[in-house]
């Protein structure tokens, strides 16, 4: 497992609070991952359904499990990224790199990075609905940052794609400058983005 | 990354022409091919292992044909 500092923001005072993002996670890290999140997810749901908020408000991966996910880190097109914070599991994300290929024109049909799963702590989640407002918050940014890093590694250029729950469709196009390509049908109709090697540049460039 | 072995490859004329068009046409390196090669193969097994069937569909013109894994 690979390992390197990096900063998320505690969103009680706003200060730069040192992490762990992981790399190389294993099938077991994710059930220990599901093991701290599963009972916070609980939670949220009671107070979700004791407010009565509506169902097109809830989170959108509130029915996640990751111990599900886990098998897919034993193929070699798999891997999975961590962040750790506080000795919990901040945010998990997992990538595929042979199975999907380029969509947008200038590189249609080359390889790129597949976010096939991305999710911040149930504790993180921002529901005002409930008064939650979240513990951290640059996670989801920090994951995405190391898949295009990934997609460099692997000699894509940067080229990142994924499918987009409707509530993060606008942190993919304005917070990762993603172009949103069109709704998969094969994928319950949502919506497929991808990061061009050049708007990887410049997602990189603006990050630093 | 992890760490990394290396092996010599002995391939024919045909196999290394296909390699290096397929190196330029994707952009990748030889090495990057090969190993994309390995990770597609690998994955279509376990899922065909799993039970799963591989096919090739041909929207425009209605077809769909299984592909054959042995």
């Amino acid at each position: 497992m690979s390992a390197s500092v990096v900063q998320i923001i505690r969103r009680s005072d706003e200060a730069s609070v040192d992490a762990k993002l992981l790399g190389g996670i294993k099938p077991t890290d994710l059930l220990v991952v599901e093991g701290e999140w599963a009972p916070e997810r609980s939670v949220v749901m009671q107070e979700l359904l004791q407010q009565g908020v509506s169902r097109d408000k809830w989170p959108q991966s509130l029915h996640w499990d990751w111990r599900k996910k886990s098998p897919q880190l034993k193929l070699l097109e798999s891997a999975g990224y961590g962040i750790v914070c506080d000795k919990r599991w901040q945010g998990v994300m997992l990538t595929k790199t042979a199975s999907h290929f380029a969509m947008l024109d200038k590189d249609k049909g080359k390889p790129l990075v597949y976010v096939d799963y991305l999710e911040v702590a149930p504790w993180n989640w921002v529901i005002p609905e409930i008064g939650r407002e979240g513990e951290f918050r640059g996670i989801g940014s920090l994951l995405f940052w190391r898949a295009v890093k990934q997609s460099q590694e692997e000699g894509f250029y940067g080229r990142v794609g994924l499918h987009a729950l409707p509530q993060s469709e606008p942190f993919y196009e304005k917070g990762c400058g993603m172009t949103p390509v069109g709704r998969d049908a094969s994928k319950q109709n949502l919506l497929y983005f991808e990061l061009s090697r050049q708007q990887a540049e410049r997602f990189l460039k603006e990050g630093d | 990354m992890a760490t990394k072995r290396t092996m010599t490859l002995n391939l024919t004329d045909a196999e290394m022409n296909a390699l290096e068009e397929l190196s330029q046409k994707k952009d990748l390196s030889k090495t990057a091919v090969l190993r994309q090669a390995l990770r597609l193969f690998q994955m279509v097994d376990s899922r065909i292992e799993r039970g799963e069937k591989l096919y090739f569909e041909d929207e425009a013109k209605k077809e769909k044909a299984e592909v054959m894994v042995l």
